[in-house]
């Protein structure tokens, strides 16, 4: 009776259009729609940012002309470039916060004489914040600047450049390339995985016990000689189906972005997502997905039998979708590792568990409390559904 | 066969319901003390006006509510203790039956067919035999949502029927239909009766209940206020017209 419930939710599951759209359009096309406009926008802003030709306001008095020469001088590798001279720092200050500077430069009037006595100077550099990556292309230009000063200080004092490196750290990282992917945007994908799974459930969850109460079929259906609880497990299969098959399209998508859309140009990168992309890593990621969405199912489930409305019932799983997705977030933090107490924090744990296992650090003994912990909160939340689904106010409206 | 005694249903009322029926009791009775029989081949009527109590009798009567007192029997078997037993021989219509809108008729039918246990030769047999008395051949793979009101009803009266019922229950069953639609609802009660079923309806219009019942009850305020056959309702009538003696009984039995 199971599967004949079972069977019949999937196949009206599956003309919904918009159980369609959350469990599979949006999570296969999402992702490499996002990344491939995150990175063209990106590519594109890099591209524009570096042929940019930037104005430079140089604040100057005639003795230090020189720095004005060096400047206009620079190699055409470092950025084209145009340089006006100024005498006073208010109106670079000005020009630069009207954006027809890119930055400003004030030399000091003793500078030459420091050169000469090898002393500092003090030069201010104005830059507009919200102009981005012109601070660095200032930078660019001046360490050049200072690098040419320093040569020359080396040879007026007939300095070894050597000489002043008394040490030359070789840092060596010990974490292996996939380590120290997993560890650092390996939270990134069980978070679309939560959020994608959470949100696979929710269609389905509301039209197949809200709706159905709403569409006056619930009450039919319960007349037949069929227990609630078979009612229940077979709806609830078809929820926890949409809920993986969201976070299964989501992985697709993945795939999609990586080996169609070649979102990764970087050649180690892409080797290592491919050592990182296992059948042993999918199949232990879906030992931690399947009871959490499980347990999703669970905790909505009861608010979907309560609800006198679809809208009542979208009400009330919005906000909790925010609780869900909160705890997924722990994933982007560093430092935050999976051990006897965060393996206890639903939701956290499988964030955690599936960061390790991209990193390949996974403790098996953690991995199973995960699981253990999931299972039970399943469980308890399928439970939790019998007990509402079985109260007789809950069934008509 | 129904029989139904001493019946009571309470339901207990949340802090909201109680200040919006300004009463300070924690419980509201739908159904008080009702005792009833229906037999098969005959058609019993529940009568009374809205809130009287009917769809909570029909409902415990389809075991889609428990009773908080009293004992139903369905074709000898009690209701109460073996629900779903009992479910095997009742088939249940509201007015307010809705369909799965992206199925078609054809897999609803099925559906309901296999819910019900029905065997594939029976469900092939039964589902030719109504498809051709409910002209529904044309329609049957059409989906729901595309179907007229007309269609729709044809099609729960199939599914009502896919698993030949012994017992059948009819909450208001033409409740919001043209009388065209309703002729369907008519005609398939009085089926029921030529072949041999037991038949409840509930329904507050007094032409229909002329037309169909051989016994009826009025149900006012959770209790039975009239019980008996159609004909010594007629026989014993006070006003001019069923309605008329309807309502006085009604006022009659109105308590302050």
């Amino acid at each position: 009776m199971i599967s004949t419930i079972f069977k019949k939710e999937l196949k009206d599951t599956l003309r919904d259009r918009r159980t369609l759209m959350t469990m599979i359009v949006i999570p296969i096309f999402i992702f490499p729609v996002i990344m491939t406009v995150f990175l063209k926008v990106s590519e594109g802003f890099a591209k524009d940012v570096a042929n940019k030709t930037v104005n430079i306001g140089i604040v100057v008095t005639p003795e230090n002309m020189n720095f004005v020469k060096t400047i206009e001088n620079m190699p055409k590798i470092l950025g084209k470039k145009k340089v006006f001279v100024y005498h006073d720092s208010a109106t670079v200050q000005k020009h630069v916060q009207e954006n027809r500077l890119q930055f400003g430069v004030f030399v000091p009037e003793d500078f030459a004489k420091n050169s000469i006595e090898n002393k500092t100077s003090k030069f201010k550099v104005f830059f507009n914040a919200t102009e981005l990556g012109m601070k660095e292309r200032a930078e660019t230009f001046l360490n050049a600047f200072e690098e040419m000063e320093k040569a020359k200080r080396y040879v007026a004092l007939k300095v070894d450049p050597a000489s002043l490196s008394p040490i030359a750290f070789d840092y060596r990282n010990v974490a292996s390339d996939k380590e120290t992917v997993g560890k650092l945007i390996g939270g990134f994908l069980p978070y679309l995985f939560i959020v994608f799974g959470f949100i696979g459930c929710m269609y389905p969850a509301i039209d197949l016990f809200t709706g159905e109460k709403e569409r006056g079929t619930l009450e039919t259906l319960l007349t037949t000689p069929v227990s609630r609880l078979q009612i229940l497990l077979g709806k609830m299969g078809v929820v926890v189906l949409s809920g993986v098959m969201a976070a299964t399209f989501t992985l697709l998508g993945i795939f999609l972005s990586i080996e169609v859309f070649q979102i990764v140009k970087d050649p180690k990168l892409l080797e290592i997502i491919h050592q990182i992309l296992t059948v042993k890593f999918i199949l232990l990621m879906y030992l931690l997905l399947i009871p959490l969405i499980v347990f999703f199912a669970g905790v909505m489930i009861p608010i979907t039998v309560y609800a006198k409305s679809f809208k009542e019932a979208q009400s009330i799983i919005t906000p909790l979708n925010m609780v869900m997705i909160l705890p997924a977030m722990v994933g982007f933090f560093p430092g935050i590792e999976l051990n006897a107490i965060t393996a206890c924090i639903p939701v956290v744990n499988v964030v955690l568990a599936t960061k390790e296992l991209i990193a390949g650090t996974l403790d098996i003994g953690l991995l199973l409390l995960s699981f253990g912990v999931m299972t039970s909160l399943a469980l308890l939340a399928i439970l939790f559904s019998y007990k509402r689904f079985d109260r007789e106010s809950n069934l008509v409206s | 066969m129904i029989e139904v005694k001493n019946l009571r249903k309470e339901f207990e009322l949340s802090k909201q319901q109680r200040k919006e029926l300004a009463t300070d009791s924690k419980i509201a009775v739908a159904v008080d003390d009702i005792s009833f029989s229906c037999e098969p081949g005959r058609i019993f009527s529940l009568l009374g006006p809205n809130g009287a109590g009917k769809t909570t009798t029909m409902r415990m009567l389809s075991t889609l509510f428990k009773p908080t007192n009293g004992s139903i029997t369905i074709a000898g078997i009690d209701a109460i203790a073996n629900p779903q037993e009992a479910r095997k021989k009742i088939g249940f219509l509201t007015g307010s039956t809705g369909l799965y809108a992206r199925l078609t008729p054809n897999e609803i039918i099925e559906y309901y067919a296999n819910l019900y246990g029905v065997s594939k030769a029976d469900f092939t047999e039964r589902k030719n035999r109504l498809y051709d008395l409910l002209d529904m051949n044309h329609f049957q793979n059409k989906r729901i949502g595309k179907l007229s009101t007309g269609m729709k009803q044809k099609v729960s009266i199939c599914r009502t029927m896919i698993h030949d019922p012994e017992i059948v229950i009819f909450d208001e069953p033409t409740s919001g239909l043209d009388v065209i639609t309703a002729e369907n609802i008519i005609k398939l009660i009085r089926d029921c009766k030529d072949q041999g079923k037991t038949v409840i309806f509930s329904s507050h219009i007094m032409s229909e209940v002329d037309l169909l019942c051989d016994d009826l009850a009025i149900v006012h305020q959770g209790k039975i206020v009239h019980q008996g056959t159609m004909e010594n309702f007629r026989s014993e009538m006070q006003t001019p017209n069923l309605t008329a003696e309807f309502i006085r009984i009604i006022n009659e039995n109105k308590t302050v």
